[in-house]
């Protein structure tokens, strides 16, 4: 039950209510932001950007499904972050065994090698979050790929940030032993 | 490793893409097909759009008039049948739970749950000036009841003292109480 983490809460609930009064337009709006606030963050913890497309689009549907009982509008946010990330641990989760080898497009400036080894290293990274508990994949796409401070982590979490710091020092552990082993 | 671990991260992060407006597109899309897809009711939206109402002077005088009076009758009535008490108006069953929290740093303390709809403007505590203690009794049905404290206004806390924490289905955790039929329960 952490405090709404970024943006204004005023302003989301103020677009909630919209919503609940018939404005669909209003929830477009909130669709924006959150997407532009947690589109990374979906689509490493998706470890795929089409994975993290659909998990975006079934979160903001059941969001908007359930709006009714939400009880502290001011708090879509952190309430919308929890059904996106279980959105997209369950979409990870089924696709596990192709997400980590699809391809990505890569500026025309690289050369082949060095597209190569990109991929190498992605592949290789999400094989190793492939292995982290779903918390501890949480934290270490928070704070080690998109850099947010602990103290945002703990809000979106619900954590203390001793305990994050743990959880991001034993991912860190398992993807370093990834990494070492990629010649 | 360091430097190697900080580089492969880096070339992660620089291949990293949000899914980008196809996520609005599709949502939106989605809703339109629901036909009404539409949230409120209609009649229930006339309550959210700004309406311009004309007034007469005399006649809003006179219905302010109306409205004092008859507050005035009922406000008689609810005294001669004890309305005052607040005991008076707890439900059938109900048994009163003190809710305690040690907060000396705090402005203001307000107790949100399950039973006043969760609520963070509805039920407030008042301090002890001497041991700084905040507290507050309420009436509450036997039964279960998730809540929380929210400490001046923007921090949401379970009870330290709670008999049980349970998840909110979002990953967060709520303080649970358990109200016997009989006797005042202590959070």
């Amino acid at each position: 039950m952490g405090q709404v983490h970024r943006g204004d809460g005023a302003e989301d609930g103020l677009l909630v209510r919209q919503v609940l009064a018939g404005d669909q337009h209003a929830y477009g709006a909130l669709v924006d932001r959150y997407v532009a606030e947690f589109g990374r963050y979906a689509t490493a913890l998706c470890a795929d950007e089409d994975l993290a497309a659909d998990a975006m689009q079934e979160a903001f549907i059941r969001a908007y499904d359930a709006l009714d009982g939400l009880d502290h509008p001011d708090r879509f946010g952190a309430w919308f972050f929890r059904i996106l990330t279980n959105q997209c641990h369950n979409h990870r989760d089924r696709h596990r065994h192709h997400a980590s080898l699809e391809t990505v497009e890569v500026a025309g400036a690289d050369s082949p090698e060095r597209r190569l080894e990109a991929e190498e290293t992605r592949a290789t990274i999400n094989r190793a979050l492939d292995e982290l508990t779903p918390e501890l994949r949480e934290t270490f796409v928070l704070r080690e790929i998109e850099g947010r401070p602990y103290a945002e982590i703990a809000e979106l979490l619900d954590a203390s940030e001793p305990a994050l710091r743990k959880r991001v020092e034993r991912a860190r552990e398992v993807v370093r032993a990834a990494l070492r082993e990629l010649v | 490793m360091t430097d190697r671990y900080d580089e492969a991260l880096a070339r992660y992060r620089e291949r990293l893409e949000p899914p980008g407006p196809r996520v609005k597109r599709a949502v939106m899309a989605a809703l339109a097909d629901r036909g009404h897809g539409a949230k409120g009711q209609s009649w229930l939206r006339w309550f959210f759009r700004p309406h311009l109402v004309q007034v007469r002077p005399l006649l809003a005088a006179a219905v302010l008039v109306l409205v004092a009076g008859l507050g005035a009758v009922v406000a008689i009535l609810a005294t001669q049948r004890g309305g005052g008490n607040p005991v008076a108006t707890m439900p059938a069953g109900a048994v009163l739970v003190r809710f305690e929290l040690t907060a000396p740093d705090a402005g203001q303390v307000a107790l949100a749950g399950s039973f006043n709809g969760w609520s963070d403007t509805s039920t407030f505590f008042t301090q002890d000036a001497e041991t700084g203690v905040w507290s507050v009794t309420v009436p509450l049905a036997p039964g279960e009841h998730e809540y929380l404290f929210v400490i001046d206004g923007d921090r949401w806390i379970p009870d330290p003292e709670a008999h049980a924490l349970v998840d909110d289905g979002f990953g967060n955790l709520n303080s649970m109480l358990v109200v016997g039929p009989r006797g005042v329960v202590r959070s």
